[in-house]
């Protein structure tokens, strides 16, 4: 199984943090649903070109946190996500872009009148004015 | 590493009138992809030599799958372990690969005649040619399924991609990630390509001058390794030393600065403190690296 990961290898944040994030977005945005297969920890550290202690962190992470579950044996699935979990984390997933947008600008020299403009266009862009 | 150790070295050395080797203390976990990289006359070639037992350390001690090597009959031990050398000897270039094949077999219990003919049939291999007859690359797949052929828990390879073309390179490290996929398995590999080492391995191991400088797991290596580039009047060189974790601070025209640091994040901290701008940042390839840490084994060895 494919999944929607990238990585920024020049970013400063580390691996499994990147996938962290990325692959939670997925798990409570409902991308991927209660009971999925993930790729065992050899093939999807395969498709991200990192090693298995980087994916074996991510996925012990996750289960503490109650998104995944491990059998023995057949592997890592889905858990099942309450609908509050999926509200406070479906937000944590937007703070983390929004932060990454206000970095970008700040490495630019952005105002933060300048942002604030930007951000206004782009949510009149979406949501129309 | 706490892991358990598919291979073990305690102060291994071996001296030749050329060459010193050691004394290396080194774990090889079990479960994982470690590749030993470092450049030609490092003592890759001549570690690999001292696991095989083709040669014999003059102190230390080295443990494989839990064998003492030359403590009595080692025969059982070399049935769980796989050998892809780097060179081929020419004593067997008039043989014909199914001859060489059903030689072989006999030592292995364990032998599978499927795995063997799926895995010539992926690398797309006839094995009813002269092995001097085969192309490079072709004689590295034939060989690549002869040591996967009987399971083996534990596989040593030498420059595993030399000869291959990109199509047979993919293919090799697709079955080499399908061994690894039940986890019990254990691969070494010496290398020096950098985007093998990249694909592959979890723990890297640097060896320079017969020393292992470092073992790194992968990810941690290149996401703490960073060049940072300072472009700032007030910033001076003498500056750049209390960076944390650098080591190598150079002008590169212009009035810029580049800085390498081992300790990414702390630098990135540091710098945003001291209100340093920076003027971009490299994340740093295996060959930067090395390079690095031979430098600083050299001068280690001269003061």
């Amino acid at each position: 199984m494919w999944l929607p990961i990238q990585i920024n290898e020049q970013s400063a944040e580390p691996l499994y943090f990147q996938i962290e994030v990325q692959l939670r977005a997925l798990i409570v945005s409902g991308q991927l649903s209660e009971g999925t297969l993930l790729p065992s920890i050899r093939e999807l550290a395969q498709m991200l070109k990192c090693s298995v202690i980087t994916v074996r962190r991510v996925y012990q992470d996750l289960e503490s946190e109650g998104l995944l579950r491990t059998r023995q044996g057949t592997g890592t699935y889905v858990a099942r996500v309450e609908q509050r979990e999926m509200d406070r984390h479906r937000l944590e997933a937007v703070i983390e872009a929004i932060e990454g947008a206000v970095a970008a600008g700040k490495l630019v020299q952005c105002s933060k009148e300048e942002l604030a403009d930007l951000f206004r266009e782009a949510l009149d862009k979406h949501y129309g004015v | 590493m706490s892991e358990e150790a598919a291979i073990r070295l305690s102060h291994v050395e071996q001296s030749r009138p050329h060459f010193q080797l050691g004394p290396i203390t080194l774990e090889i976990p079990k479960g994982y992809v470690t590749a030993i990289v470092g450049p030609n006359g490092s003592g890759k070639s001549s570690t690999f030599r001292l696991l095989l037992e083709l040669s014999k350390p003059d102190k230390g001690e080295i443990t494989i799958l839990g064998h003492r090597l030359g403590d009595g009959d080692d025969t059982k031990l070399k049935q769980r372990i796989g050998y892809l050398p780097e060179l081929f000897g020419v004593h067997d270039k008039s043989m014909r690969g199914s001859y060489k094949t059903a030689f072989n077999r006999r030592w292995y219990p364990d032998w599978d005649l499927n795995r063997y003919r799926e895995l010539l049939r992926v690398f797309e291999v006839d094995d009813s040619i002269r092995l001097g007859s085969m192309s490079k690359g072709t004689r590295r797949k034939y060989e690549l399924a002869l040591a996967l052929a009987h399971h083996p828990e534990l596989l040593l390879l030498d420059e595993p991609s030399s000869g291959l073309d990109p199509l047979a390179w993919r293919t090799m490290l697709d079955v080499l990630h399908r061994f690894m996929d039940s986890g019990d398995r254990t691969i070494l590999m010496a290398s020096h390509i950098v985007e093998e080492v990249k694909r592959l391995a979890d723990y890297i191991v640097f060896m320079g001058h017969g020393r292992v400088l470092g073992v790194y797991e992968k990810d941690e290596l290149f996401s703490n390794w960073h060049a940072f580039y300072i472009h700032s009047e007030r910033f001076t060189r003498k500056d750049a030393e209390a960076i944390p974790g650098q080591c190598v601070i150079e002008e590169t025209g212009g009035g810029t600065i580049r800085v390498v640091t081992k300790e990414a994040f702390a630098a990135e901290q540091w710098l945003e403190k001291e209100e340093v701008r920076l003027a971009g940042r490299q994340s740093l390839n295996l060959d930067d690296i090395l390079a690095v840490l031979i430098e600083q084994e050299r001068l280690r060895v001269r003061s």
